[in-house]
């Protein structure tokens, strides 16, 4: 399936808005770019490599020449794109588990958007509004999002103790291991091929 | 800028697909069927285009319709859709694209309207400006690393897991010795590869710990 390199999944969707009310959205974008104590719950899913929220205006599909017939759209569209482990469900779920409030500020003026909880009705409309992937890439397939920070901070920690123990004689530098251990110990999981999903 | 995250950059394409009525194979379906060609491993074009983090491209048939009392709408064009994410500016990328994977990027964009081909890279990368979107909202979970940054730490920490595991109960003197060769192994280990399945690139340091199951 082309939604899935490995451990990531690709997930494309879009939804029609009212053009006067993609204001409201980019209003929101803007207070949660600015201020990023908001964007607490998006850090700690910690499952999301990369997302982003596009707005096409109505007037905004590129045209590239004269043969290309012009656009005629009564709607802005907002896009989705993520870059997440694990399943679509198990994502959706946690969107709307932890999330709601968040992504009813963004998709509520969207069209026909039945708020992110109950979970079911907000599954249908995201499967309504989702398309496919033809080709997906990722440069670290076997890596989930935690796996890329806990390998940054196992590296950071490696760097730390080689400095530390520099010159050290051999029972400074066990001691010192001992403690580097401990500080990587949650960190050293180790990556591979991904679950089958369910 | 709401294309950037950190050091990371979002770029996000919409180039409208051209359509030939008299066409034997729709361009649409040639896209298609070229994308579906390309290896997505270590071999992918973008894993040539090393400071790609992730890439992935979309044929857009169409906006879709929610039901009663929206309007139901369409598009005239289809849209091939390149989302990307990666490290450095926008025209730096855009001439890595159009120099080490021109074959490719020509084989999908020449089903596109106004594609002027990557022999002229600076045509090249006006087009791609045109066809861009400004991106709303970006997150980037880790923005201040590179991909080769994080290959190279993906095999860091394969490589601890293991030496760890090879090395408990070992008295000083020889965990001292044995941790500076460690080092130098690791510091002379070949570059990660991009794309690869595993924890890095060759040689993969595998790690042999079997959590929960040692007797």
């Amino acid at each position: 399936m082309t939604n899935i390199n490995h451990k990531t999944y690709a997930m494309n969707a879009i939804t029609p808005m009212k053009w006067w009310k993609t204001w409201i959205v980019r209003f929101f974008f803007f207070i949660l770019g600015a201020i990023k104590p908001l964007q607490k719950d998006l850090i700690q899913l910690s499952f999301i490599h990369f997302a982003r929220w596009v707005i096409v205006k109505r007037t905004g599909f590129p045209r590239l020449s004269e043969q290309q017939p012009q656009e005629e759209l009564k709607y802005d569209y907002l896009i989705f794109f993520s870059n997440f482990n694990g399943t679509w469900n198990q994502y959706i779920d946690a969107f709307s588990a932890v999330l709601s409030q968040g992504l009813n500020f963004i998709w509520r003026w969207s069209e026909k958007f039945p708020g992110s909880v109950p979970v079911t009705p907000f599954k249908q409309y995201i499967a309504r509004c989702q398309f496919d992937t033809d080709y997906y890439y990722t440069a670290y397939p076997y890596a989930t999002t935690n796996d890329v920070k806990a390998a940054h901070r196992v590296q950071a920690a490696l760097e730390d103790f080689e400095k530390e123990t520099a010159g050290k004689s051999p029972e400074e530098f066990k001691s010192a291991y001992l403690k580097f251990m401990i500080t990587v110990q949650c960190d050293l999981g180790e990556t591979g091929k991904a679950p089958i999903g369910t | 800028m709401a294309n950037q995250s950190g050091n990371v950059y979002g770029l996000t394409i919409l180039s409208p697909i051209l359509e030939d009525v008299n066409a034997e194979t729709s361009h649409n379906c040639a896209i298609r069927m070229k994308l579906a060609s390309l290896p997505r491993d270590e071999h992918s074009p973008f894993a040539k285009v090393s400071s790609t983090h992730l890439a992935r491209l979309v044929v857009m048939d169409d906006v879709v319709y929610v039901g009663m009392p929206s309007c139901e709408e369409h598009l005239k064009s289809q849209y091939l859709l390149f989302e990307t994410n990666f490290d450095g500016g926008l025209d730096d990328y855009l001439t890595r694209m159009a120099h080490e994977i021109g074959s490719e990027v020509d084989a999908v964009w020449q089903h596109c309207h106004g594609y002027p081909g990557v022999q002229d890279v600076s045509a090249f990368i006006a087009y791609m400006k045109r066809c861009q979107v400004t991106t709303t909202f970006y997150f980037a979970d880790v923005n201040d690393k590179t991909v080769g940054q994080t290959l190279a730490a993906l095999q860091t920490q394969a490589a601890v897991a293991r030496f760890i595991d090879e090395h408990q109960g070992k008295s000083a003197i020889e965990l001292q010795k044995s941790f500076a060769e460690f080092l130098q192994k690791l510091k002379n280990a070949p570059t990660p590869v991009p794309g690869r399945p595993g924890s890095g690139g060759p040689p993969r340091i595998a790690t042999q710990m079997k959590w929960g199951t040692r007797n």
